[in-house]
């Protein structure tokens, strides 16, 4: 694996060292086929230890318990638990709760509530979409209404990856025509987090929030600031849910082309049959340019010029890594023949895995839609 | 009975819609997964009372005989209503089979059990080391007196825990040149001593399929369905009737009627882009309905069905796939979520017809080996 980083490169290679010794344990698979019954997608203990392993906290500023590295650290992470198939909700707190705290005003709250999430101590999870398909989170019916000490919050968020586990939400809403990033216990008098079972056996938060009391010391962000938080750490997210896709499609399909080499029929392997070995090659490519694609894109998001270039970068990825993961996984089904069909077979595992990391903060066909309209806009600021 | 083909098409169509949406137990509509024979039993006697069971067989041994139209008609009225799947191997293969390879002591003895719920088959021809290269099976029936004894196992034998009969592939001569040759066709009844069952889980969690082993299991001499060693001719006739069956456009419709459903649901038809993809998709399964007929006049001449038939069987289920992941990926977010999704007004599966295609392309031969076929018979090359 090569990698370029923001801060010096033996970082990336412990941590390559590290999430390898991980993945090489295998040990989340049968918790994962029994997701569908238990229910228990989140682990403490094993939180504990990707927190102790600095795993938590690799984008968190050093002063506040992290290790303050970019974007490239955490896609090597990812990736890693992609392949492991690893059902805690990193990319959701690691990355998307921690660029909206990172870049969150600097109080005392903001630093406690990175430093519990370096640390493991504290789950903090964005809750910011309310409609499927919106991508950078604009509709906002969710409302603060302000009284004195405080705002009252009001509205539904859906698609909340990590909801099973959160500790407390950020959530947007708005005041006005101002948006707020505002930070909610879960266990605030009004707050409801309902779950609803995804395909591979995690689940989306659907919170409710009824007049919910936030104390003017729990805003977390303000106006302008708070959408540009909130789009960085959309982008950033979708950047590293990409590398989570790129750690899924590889181990599929290398279970692929294991079997390929194994499985006889007619006499030979089935992996000595052309129009499968062009298949194969075929989603090979794909692997390789989403692996392309996603590093490149990590690499330069962190000193990306402006949220055009930025956003343009993270669709690219997402799309591609979306496409390619959905491809390789359904394809595993089919290279392994009935086996591939049962509940037993790792395969399907991957699949379902696939299936909820490509619709989580936009589908491949959603940042298609969304590089073609800021593409455009581009080209006609550039004209 | 009525003459149903002379009958104007609109007529049967509200004939036909009438009696499902009226008679068909509301409990079980779109159901997710097929049908087990105690949830379908009812039903499936009220279809035979009304002679609508078979649609596919001649008049004289008790189906409607239907034309090409009006069994599209059929079909799509089935899944606009949502009427379940049954274990219906009777009528789409063991029926046509024995018309077509029987005697008349197998015609009286069988074809009325099936009409009347008596005898629900399974299909005994994958083994664990002979799914592609069927003629490779290890299976083993050999004549004891007045019975063939059969030793060996089935696997992926679709709804075997609710068949009272199977049909099985077996080798009677070890010494034959060809592993072609050597092959006989038994029909057996599974209340047989030395049967057993193991039940599989597919992807989904629902057990579909079973391995069946026989251990000394005999079977009558007259339960030998044409002759002796001649049973890939038989078996290879029976695989026609599934490739017309498993060809026609009933299951793709299953996908397009949810298809339709959710993108009204999410106002996506506005979406130019998005009706093109759709659009290309109804008309692929149209003209499929097209092609399909005119096999199915084929089967109603009596004339055997050809190789070229695995078109039906590669293209429908290839569009049923495209149908299944259009319809996912159209949810956005929401095609992450297992089971009902609550979209405005609708309430749909997003995943089920994902989960009910895959296997298409893997049973019945896999499109792998339909194109085999097909490329013999496109380029005329030597069996």
């Amino acid at each position: 694996m090569t990698m370029t980083t923001n801060k010096d490169n033996s970082h990336g290679a412990m941590l390559a060292q590290s999430v390898g010794d991980f993945v090489k344990r295998g040990a989340d698979l049968p918790r994962v086929r029994a997701l569908t019954q238990t229910h228990a997608e989140f682990d403490r203990a094993q939180w504990r230890q990707l927190a102790e392993l600095g795993w938590l906290g690799v984008l968190a500023p050093e002063s506040c318990g992290g290790l303050g590295l970019g974007l490239a650290e955490a896609a090597i992470v990812a990736e890693g638990l992609g392949r492991a198939l690893t059902p805690e909700p990193y990319t959701a707190v690691a990355v998307l709760a921690a660029r909206a705290l990172e870049h969150s005003a600097d109080t005392p709250l903001r630093d406690e509530l990175l430093g519990g999430l370096a640390s493991g101590e504290c789950v903090p999870v964005v809750a910011c979409h309310e409609q499927a398909d919106d991508i950078a989170a604009r509709r906002v019916a969710t409302t603060a209404a302000p009284f004195e000490g405080g705002f009252r919050v009001n509205g539904n968020k859906q698609f909340v990856i990590g909801a099973a586990a959160a500790d407390g939400y950020i959530v947007s809403a708005q005041t006005g025509a101002e948006l707020q990033l505002l930070w909610v216990p879960r266990d605030a008098a009004g707050c409801n987090t309902g779950l609803i079972a995804l395909a591979d056996g995690r689940s989306y938060g659907a919170v409710t929030f009824r007049d919910v009391v936030v104390p003017r010391e729990q805003v977390l962000v303000s106006g302008k600031t708070a959408r540009a938080a909130l789009d960085r750490a959309l982008d950033h997210a979708a950047a590293i849910a990409s590398a989570e896709l790129v750690g899924v499609m590889k181990c599929a399909h290398e279970m692929s082309l294991d079997y390929m080499k194994t499985r006889v029929q007619f006499g030979k392997a089935i992996g000595s049959f052309q129009v499968l070995q062009h298949r194969a090659v075929d989603l090979y490519i794909q692997q390789e340019l989403a692996d392309a694609v996603l590093r490149e894109v990590v690499s330069q998001l962190d000193a990306a010029p402006d949220d055009n270039t930025r956003a343009l970068l993270v669709s690219r990825a997402k799309s591609r890594c979306a496409e390619a993961a959905l491809a390789i996984t359904r394809a595993a089904i089919q290279f392994h023949g009935a086996i591939g069909f049962t509940e037993d077979c790792d395969v399907g595992l991957y699949v379902k895995r696939a299936m909820t990391l490509s619709a989580w903060l936009g589908n491949g066909r959603a940042h298609r839609v969304r590089y073609a309209l800021l593409a455009a806009k581009t080209e006609r600021e550039a004209a | 009975m009525s003459d149903w083909n002379a009958m104007n098409d609109e007529t049967f169509r509200v004939e036909v819609r009438t009696f499902f949406d009226n008679e068909f137990p509301q409990q079980y509509k779109f159901l997710p997964r097929r049908m087990r024979w105690q949830e379908c039993r009812d039903w499936y006697q009220k279809l035979s009372k009304k002679g609508w069971l078979a649609p596919n067989w001649p008049r004289e041994h008790g189906g409607m005989g239907l034309s090409p139209t009006k069994l599209l008609i059929y079909f799509e009225e089935t899944e606009r209503a949502g009427v379940g799947r049954m274990p219906d191997q009777g009528i789409t293969m063991v029926g046509p089979t024995l018309i077509r390879f029987g005697n008349d002591a197998q015609r009286a003895f069988f074809l009325p059990k099936i009409l009347a719920g008596e005898a629900i088959w399974c299909q005994g021809y994958s083994e664990p080391n002979a799914g592609s290269d069927l003629a490779s099976l290890r299976t083993e029936a050999m004549l004891d007196g007045d019975d063939y004894v059969i030793n060996g196992s089935k696997i992926w034998t679709s709804m075997a825990h609710d068949a009272t009969h199977i049909y099985v592939l077996a080798r009677s001569d070890k010494q034959a040149k060809k592993k072609q040759e050597g092959i006989s066709f038994l029909l057996v009844d599974m209340k047989t001593p030395g049967i057993t069952l193991r039940t599989i889980r597919n992807i989904a969690g629902h057990e579909e399929f079973c391995q069946v082993f026989f251990d000394n299991v005999r079977t009558p001499k007259k339960n030998l369905v044409g002759e002796l060693h001649k049973g890939w001719t038989i078996a290879k006739g029976l695989l026609g009737f599934e490739r017309l069956n498993i060809g026609s456009p009933r299951r793709p419709l299953q996908a397009l009627e949810k298809l339709e459903a959710l993108a009204k649901a999410r106002g996506l038809l506005a979406d130019a882009a998005f009706a093109e993809r759709l659009t290309q998709l109804k008309l692929d399964l149209a003209d499929l309905g097209s092609l399909y007929g005119r096999y199915v006049d084929r089967a109603r001449r009596g004339e055997a069905l050809g190789q070229d038939v695995s078109m039906l069987k590669v293209w429908s289920m290839d569009t049923y796939q495209r149908l299944s992941e259009l319809l996912i990926e159209a949810a956005g977010e929401y095609g992450a979520i297992d089971g009902e999704v609550a979209m405005g007004d609708a309430h749909i599966d997003v995943l089920s017809p994902f989960y009910n295609s895959r296997p298409g392309t893997i049973y019945g031969g896999s499109n792998e080996i339909q194109r085999n076929i097909l490329a013999k018979y496109v380029l005329n090359l030597p069996s």
